[in-house]
């Protein structure tokens, strides 16, 4: 994304120090690509994810049969209820949809009959 | 001279250096913080469905000029598509279109929670025959051309063997994941082949994987440059106007994040990542077995030669397996992205898109 000067002037301390930096930049990033390459590291984040989905599902549960309590009890609509509704909006816009397609094809098919006798017009005239 | 005249050019200096590193901070924040104008060329919607939307491109030749076969893009389904129309001065989309191409772009849209069980299947083979159903009753052209880039191109390719008589007469693959054999090539794999890596667990916990998980997965792949290196090398080229600009509006598209459909996500681990069906052959999707063989459309397959997120063992072996006649792998430098949208993107990438699809679109 980015451009990097590599023209270094030696008597330049500020340079010297840019340069040393992305030098010890360029090491600890092939470090870490090859840290993250091992199968230590993917063994360790798969055990760890696997860990905190464990430990966080019981506390997600409880929050949404709380929140469903309380908004039934409100009255109000529930997650389930929107995402219910959603899902039925779009079974109806894929009927739609099958609907629009066949009005294509249909006028499709009656615009080809009515464009042969056009093009023959244009061919007589010229 | 005395102290005092001496002092004060010294002075001056120091001032007009504090000024300049305030003012570059300050460029630096708004860079950060703030969104820069991406994806400008024209278009308009021709077709929606659930959150997919279908645009089409105004074109800038005239109708005569035009190739008569228009070109669909499908980009992946974890970012929005905007990358191939970054900026104005550089962009995929107004290159093609001055070239004279009919383009459309399929966005996906942000998945909900009530999208949380589709699966690639449903895009391949509800969503996109759907599009492609209105991109020629919109054309006038029973022949497409489609380009698939990462996660689209795994799309294109089983729509492509699923329905290879609908029309599809060119296929451009970018970066595509096709092929999973090598457990140890880059990182993700070796992560998701994990037996701890649980994706039912995932999703069966989340719903959808958001946006943020799937942002820091495609970032630890390269910690250092990503999180370190990238804002270095800005700051170092921070009163460089068109290192600058570039690098807003690309940092804009990365910022935007969106969550991964549960149901693809499971599926992207478990069949392709872990059991590898599509190279295997044993690729169902809505009970339909998917052979690559049965891909006949001419096929461009382009690799980027330091991809770390799709390494290109994953797309190249692809190439032996389909049915294509007329098929070229072509490899570039770059990255994932950098190989579209990059600094270089217009003198090779690009170009070579085009030649190629010219040849094969009249």
């Amino acid at each position: 994304m980015s451009q990097k000067n590599d023209s270094v002037n030696p008597f330049d301390p500020t340079g010297m120090f840019k340069n040393m930096r992305d030098s010890g930049i360029d090491a600890w990033s092939k470090i870490m690509i090859q840290l993250v390459n091992t199968d230590a590291y993917a063994q360790a984040t798969g055990a760890m994810l696997d860990t905190w989905l464990a430990t966080s599902t019981p506390f997600r549960k409880a929050i949404e049969s709380t929140m469903t309590q309380v908004l039934t009890n409100l009255n109000m609509p529930t997650r389930n209820d929107v995402t219910s509704l959603a899902e039925r909006l779009t079974n109806i816009e894929m009927r739609l949809d099958d609907m629009e397609a066949k009005v294509d094809d249909t006028l499709r098919a009656a615009r080809k009959p009515a464009a042969a006798p056009k093009a023959k017009e244009t061919k007589d005239a010229v | 001279m005395t102290a005092t005249e001496t002092l004060t050019p010294l002075l001056a200096d120091l001032y007009a250096e504090l000024e300049r590193i305030t003012e570059n901070t300050r460029t630096f924040s708004r860079l950060l913080t703030t969104d820069a104008k991406i994806a400008q060329t024209p278009k308009e919607v021709v077709w929606t469905l659930n959150k997919a939307k279908l645009y089409r491109y105004v074109p800038v030749v005239p109708p005569a000029q035009r190739h008569r076969i228009p070109l669909l893009m499908v980009f992946a389904i974890m970012n929005r598509p905007y990358v191939l129309d970054l900026r104005p001065g550089h962009s995929f989309v107004e290159y093609m279109l001055k070239k004279g191409f009919d383009l459309y772009l399929l966005d996906w849209g942000i998945p909900g929670p009530e999208d949380r069980n589709m699966k690639f299947d449903d895009y391949a083979l509800e969503y996109l025959p759907r599009v492609i159903r209105k991109l020629k009753t919109v054309s006038g052209s029973d022949e497409f051309s489609m380009l698939g880039w990462c996660l689209g191109a795994l799309i294109s390719t089983i729509y492509a063997s699923a329905r290879p008589d609908d029309g599809l007469k060119n296929l451009i693959l970018l970066t595509a994941p096709l092929d999973f054999s090598d457990k140890q090539a880059g990182g993700f794999i070796r992560w998701t082949s994990e037996k701890a890596f649980n994706a039912d667990r995932i999703v069966d916990t989340m719903g959808n994987v958001p946006g943020e998980m799937i942002d820091y997965g495609a970032k630890a792949l390269k910690p250092v440059e990503n999180y370190v290196s990238n804002y270095v090398n800005l700051w170092d080229n921070i009163e460089n106007p068109k290192v600058v600009d570039s690098w807003h509006a690309m940092n804009t598209w990365v910022r935007e994040t969106i969550p991964m459909a549960g149901g693809a996500y499971r599926q992207l681990i478990n069949d392709f990542y872990k059991e590898n069906r599509l190279m295997n052959d044993t690729l169902v999707a809505r009970g339909e077995p998917i052979h690559l063989a049965n891909l006949r459309a001419s096929l461009l397959n382009i690799i980027a030669e330091s991809d770390h997120i799709t390494p290109p063992c994953q797309s190249e072996n692809a190439m032996v397996k389909v049915g294509s006649t007329d098929k070229e792998l072509f490899k570039i430098r770059g990255g994932h992205i950098g190989m579209m949208a990059g600094s270089g993107a217009e003198k090779n990438t690009w170009p070579h898109i085009e030649h190629w699809l010219t040849k094969r679109s009249d």
